[in-house]
């Protein structure tokens, strides 16, 4: 066993199950097949255990990752999934774009250690009583053997066992020269495009009171382009204020390093800027140095300027860029995927101790949600109360909901910046739940999704889907 | 506080024998909310629904619980009761306790306990329930049908019969479509032109129909009952109320071009008629094929290279200068009837299509059989026209295979092979025929017949095999094959080869596009439902007929035609549609803008509107959801991150509710 193993504390669901105790299992059936299907289970007079209760819903597709998350957090044991199988569907593709959020939805529940034996997904069809009574049989046996939901635990101290150290080499290092020659080239490039009318406004970094740390400014006169500052101390992800410069100016320069590129591409396809309005600025990176260590997303970046920018600023010069490269896969060598599979590695209760007591940290004061280039909805879920979505107590019912809404809404979308988890004050490692549905997404669906005009992940389907978690 | 009314059904003995009704009740009635609970031996009954009715107006209830059978049973029902009392129907609930409950459960007490749930949950959801009426959606009585095709014929007569005005667009000079082609049919051996040209020229003569030939759908927009249609007239050159159809100008015009009616075993000149009984009976100036195209002088004006047929135009038809010309027409139903190809692929060159003139497809076989043919109907082999003594019918080639071509059967191949056979002996009586064959699909009235009336009359011959290779020799076709019912080599030295390839939709099913209509993986044009719903398509409104939904004979594509028409015809029928309610509606003040809602919606419903100031400058594009045609799957409300988007009936206010009564079970129940 690792030092990590043995460390991991009780999974406090070991508790005495009452005699004679069964399970509640809550089912989200949709109308069209599974409803009626488990009519006919009725109507053959099927026995089985009366442990299910039905919700009905118009479709798979109406039933949200939430309501799922709901019915675990009202107290039930289990919860199962029913709809029409693939190509039945009374909406055609509504149950093959729910398949997609299951998919991840159960990957994210399994990573954060959730015991998969209480959550459960099946196609029935409305011929199939017999397979419905079946189907609750089985689920019925598989929570009983999970046992009652468990109580959250009382987070025994905030650390959890300790990950290995993020490794890499990260950028090659840019000399104290070369470093200033960059500077100089941005700067003077800033101004000339203010000048030439190519921008009206030039996103950047300039320095900041904390010594070393940059922040982030919009140049809008040849005095503030001067004061532009470049390096390890530029944390920010400019394309978080993209769309905000658009609404100063008819055109606007971003500075953006290549791993922020993605996020625009986000935003982009999403609606929410246009690339025409955008002129991009890339700099030869040296890596930033959050906490004086290098980043773990540094760690593996060679640190040129991504080549899909439209000016490309480098010790050498400036050169135009420009091709339409497309986004690099997930599935690269990553200094965060050892810690990931680190907490793969362990059993489900210590993994979801471990997550427990990271969410027991949070302070709901939703930084990672400001920080988000990709959090731009006008009023968020969380701050929805009709119904509560997410329960604003600051307790493990409502940390959990909302580090698994926040997380969801990111999978297909989240580009790993990082910036959530560098503004945690917490310290959550929001960048290891991301990281890892990044990696769940491509590894079922391929590395589509980042190029604008494409479909997103998570909004898009094939028939031939992987679904063996299907029962 | 709403006031809810709880009726527990004993439904006989099926619900009371394993759930204990009177606890049921009881427990019912401690729900916040519940003010009248009762129970009732048959609640579906006149006196149950009666009881359901005075609780509604003594009570001055405002929301219903019915805990009895499944709402697929009753819930019309009861909604149906509760309008009578003056409640609207959305605001009843069923639990069903009887197939979910009493029915599946023995024990009494987890049932009981179970009903008791379920109840309480329906309670804590109908809560939330608000009061929905019918969506009403005008409807334009007028159809559009595109495709000009026996299918778009039948279906264009059929409205128009009953009085609806109709649009009827055809892409090419003349109506008719594949079906003008055929020589005789199957298998009755009708002339196909005489069967056919009739009811063309009723078309032409409808008062009530609008032929627009030389046509094409561009665009549509809009939803059911409120299409609107752009259709794109390609000048013709010719002017159709002037010209008489003499012919003059294609004898003076000097530009031969292939026949493509004729599948290019003919020619004809660039200015032509497809053929004699066309419709409408005019000239066609095909302005690519023409001397004058792309001619112009070097400041930019047309110049004329050629105008002999404007010369000997004796009505003065003929027009250089006409222009393509768009026009919008307001329609409140679509039937789509846009036929298909023959389709050559891998298999058709690999048995010598393109390679050897003597190697022909279906079509062309037809063409030649056909007395307006370009042989006037002998039987000639193309390469030296002369007479085939020997000719070989290859089926199935690049159908029924996906390796080589398409997995699906074109349903018609084994009908007209026996047919060309036949006719083959007919007219050429000491020639021989040969037909290779995977099986013999032959399910139609009369069809059986006809295939033994090849095989024993005719003496097709007829061998089960699949060929290997066509190649030539001596002036001679040798196709090589297994007959595998004998296993022996099949070696045959034919004159002719004539193939019966894949059928395929007219552009792949393109049109689907045009119409945002979902096709198969092939282009064929997909039905809401296979059986129930089968000329249907899942956006309302737009119906299917004939070859572009699948591969089908004539009777078929008729029949289908019908039913489409049909089908328009309802709709067209009413004054104004009646939708269900429950649909999706978007919160338009919140809503981003990131339309992934746009995206998954099957229904197309979802649409981008512009929000502007009071200067009227545009602030930014919101989505809208048409509630004529939102379906209400609510695919749209989960994808929509910040929950701006909700649906009637299966609020996310009432799943939460519904879900909170389902946690534990209260102390009292575990008993």
């Amino acid at each position: 066993m690792s030092d990590l193993q043995t460390s991991a504390v009780r999974h406090a669901g070991a508790a005495a199950v009452p005699d004679g105790w069964q399970p509640q299992i809550v089912a989200l059936v949709c109308n069209w097949c599974t409803y009626t299907g488990a009519d006919m289970a009725g109507t053959t007079r099927l026995e089985y255990p009366a442990t299910v209760r039905m919700v009905r819903f118009p479709c798979t597709g109406r039933m949200s990752p939430l309501m799922i998350l709901r019915a675990f957090e009202q107290g039930a044991d289990g919860v199962l999934v029913s709809g029409c199988h693939p190509g039945d569907c009374h909406y055609v593709q509504g149950n093959l774009v729910a398949r997609r959020r299951f998919t991840i939805f159960r990957s994210l529940m399994d990573f954060l250690g959730i015991d998969l034996r209480r959550l459960h997904f099946a196609w029935v069809s409305a011929a199939e009583g017999h397979k419905w009574a079946r189907v609750v049989k089985d689920v019925s046996a598989a929570v009983t053997a999970a046992g009652p939901l468990p109580r959250p635990p009382a987070a025994d101290g905030w650390e959890g066992p300790a990950l290995p150290a993020a490794e890499g080499d990260g950028p090659e290092e840019i000399s104290a020269a070369d470093a200033e020659a960059l500077r100089d080239h941005l700067r003077r490039t800033a101004a000339e495009l203010l000048e030439s009318g190519r921008a009206g406004v030039v996103i950047g970094h300039r320095r900041g009171s904390l010594p070393g740390r940059l922040v982030p400014v919009m140049a809008a006169t040849a005095a503030e382009c001067r004061e532009l500052e470049w390096g390890e101390g530029a944390l920010n992800n400019l394309v978080t204020y993209a769309a905000t410069a658009l609404q100063r100016a008819e055109k606007a320069a971003l500075v953006v390093k290549a791993c922020e590129l993605h996020a625009l591409t986000g935003l982009i396809r999403e609606g929410q800027v246009a690339r025409e309005r955008l002129l991009l600025v890339g700099l030869q990176c040296p890596g930033v140095r959050p906490e004086g260590a290098l980043a773990a997303k540094c760690l593996g970046c060679s640190g040129a300027p991504h080549p899909a920018c439209d000016l490309l600023l480098t010790p050498a010069g400036v050169s135009e860029g420009g091709s339409g490269a497309a986004a690099p896969a997930a599935d690269t060598d990553d200094a965060r995927d050892r810690q990931i599979a680190a907490i793969e590695s362990l059993p489900a209760g210590e993994r979801w101790l471990y997550w427990q007591r990271q969410f027991a940290r949070c302070l709901r004061c939703y930084a990672c949600r400001a920080v988000c280039p990709l959090c731009y909805c006008s009023t968020c879920v969380a701050d929805k109360h009709r119904p509560q979505w997410v329960p604003t107590t600051i307790d493990a019912r409502g940390n959990g909901v909302w580090n698994v809404v926040r997380a969801m809404h990111l999978a297909g979308r989240c580009t790993g910046c990082d910036e959530c988890a560098r503004v945690c004050p917490a310290d959550i490692r929001l960048d290891l739940i991301n990281r890892k549905l990044a990696l769940e997404v491509e590894r079922h669906f391929g590395a589509a999704g980042l190029e604008p005009g494409e479909k997103a992940a998570l909004v898009d389907f094939r028939m031939e889907d992987p679904e063996e978690f299907i029962l | 506080m709403a006031k809810v009314g709880v009726f527990v059904c004993h439904c006989g003995e099926n619900i009371a024998r394993n759930v204990k009704v009177q606890e049921v009740v009881d427990f019912a009635h401690e729900v916040p909310g519940a003010a009248v609970t009762e129970h009732y031996p048959y609640m579906c009954s006149a006196p149950g629904q009666q009881l359901v009715i005075d609780a509604i107006r003594e009570h001055g209830l405002d929301r219903v619980v019915i805990a009895a059978c499944s709402p697929q049973l009753h819930e019309p029902t009861f909604r149906a009761a509760a309008a009578q009392a003056g409640l609207n129907p959305h605001l009843v609930e069923i639990a069903n306790i009887r197939e979910h409950c009493s029915w599946v459960h023995r024990d009494p007490i987890a049932a009981s306990a179970k009903a008791c749930q379920t109840v309480a949950a329906a309670v804590e959801r109908v809560k939330r329930a608000k009061p929905l009426d019918p969506i009403e959606v005008p409807v334009t009585k007028r159809a559009l049908v595109i495709g000009g095709g026996v299918a778009g014929i039948r279906a264009a007569l059929d409205i128009a019969n009953s009085g609806q005005p109709v649009v009827l667009v055809e892409r090419q000079p003349s109506l008719g479509g594949n079906m003008s082609r055929l020589s005789e049919t199957f298998p009755t051996l009708d002339c196909s032109q005489c069967i056919l040209t009739p009811l063309m020229v009723q078309v032409s003569r409808h008062p009530l129909i609008e032929l627009m030939t030389y046509s094409e759908v561009e665009a549509v927009s809009g939803y059911v009952g409120n299409f609107t249609v752009r259709i794109t007239r390609k000048p013709r050159y010719v002017k159709i109320e002037d010209c008489t159809a003499c012919g003059d100008c294609a004898a003076a015009c000097p530009s031969p071009v292939a026949n493509e009616f004729d599948m290019g075993l003919s020619t004809r000149k660039a200015i032509y008629i497809p053929f004699p009984q066309a419709v409408p009976s005019t000239y066609t100036l095909d302005a690519d094929r023409c001397l004058n195209a792309n001619l112009q002088s070097p400041t930019g004006f047309r110049v004329l290279g050629c105008i002999r047929c404007a010369e000997v135009c004796k009505p003065r038809a003929i027009d250089f200068d006409m222009q393509p010309e768009v026009v919008e027409r307001r329609v409140g139903a679509i039937i789509v009837a846009t036929g298909y190809d023959l389709q050559i692929g891998q298999q058709a060159r690999e048995c010598g299509y393109g390679v050897y003139p003597d190697v022909m497809d279906g079509l062309e076989f037809e063409r030649m059989l056909s007395a307006s043919g370009p042989t006037e109907g002998e039987v000639r082999r193309p390469s030296d026209g002369k007479t085939p003594a020997d000719v070989v019918f290859i089926q199935c080639v690049g159908s029924r295979n996906p390796k080589h071509g398409v997995p699906y059967c074109s349903r018609i191949c084994c009908m007209y092979t026996a047919k060309h056979a036949l006719l083959l002996r007919h007219k050429v009586p000491e020639s021989r025929a040969f037909v290779f064959y995977m099986d013999i699909r032959a399910g139609g009235k009369g069809y059986e017949e006809f295939v033994h009336r090849a095989m024993e009359e005719e003496r097709v011959m007829y061998i089960r095999g699949r060929v290997s290779q066509v190649y030539e020799e001596d002036g001679k076709l040798k196709v090589l094959g297994v007959d595998t019912l004998s296993g022996k080599q099949v070696e045959i030295n034919a004159d002719l080869v004539v193939l019966a390839s894949a059928m395929e939709p007219t552009d792949h099913g393109m049109i689907a596009g045009t119409l945002r209509i979902a096709a198969d993986e092939h282009g064929f044009l997909k039905e809401a439902h296979p059986k129930l719903r089968p000329v249907e398509t899942l956006t309302a409104g737009i119906f299917l007929a004939g070859a572009a939904q699948a591969p089908k004979d004539i009777p078929d594509t008729v029949a289908q035609a019908s039913a489409a028409a049909a089908k328009g015809m309802e709709l067209l029928s009413h004054d104004a549609l009646e939708r269900d309610p429950t649909t999706a509606s978007v919160n338009q003040t919140a809503c981003a803008g990131c339309f992934e809602c746009l995206q998954v919606c099957p229904y197309g419903a979802i649409e981008r509107q512009e929000v502007r100031d009071r200067q009227g400058n545009l602030q930014r594009y919101v989505a809208w959801s048409n509630p004529a045609m939102c379906e209400g799957c609510g695919l749209c409300a989960v994808t929509c991150r910040g929950g701006f988007i909700d649906v009637a009936g299966y609020s996310d206010e009432q799943v939460f509710a519904q879900l909170g009564a389902l946690g534990p079970l209260p102390e009292v129940l575990g008993r």
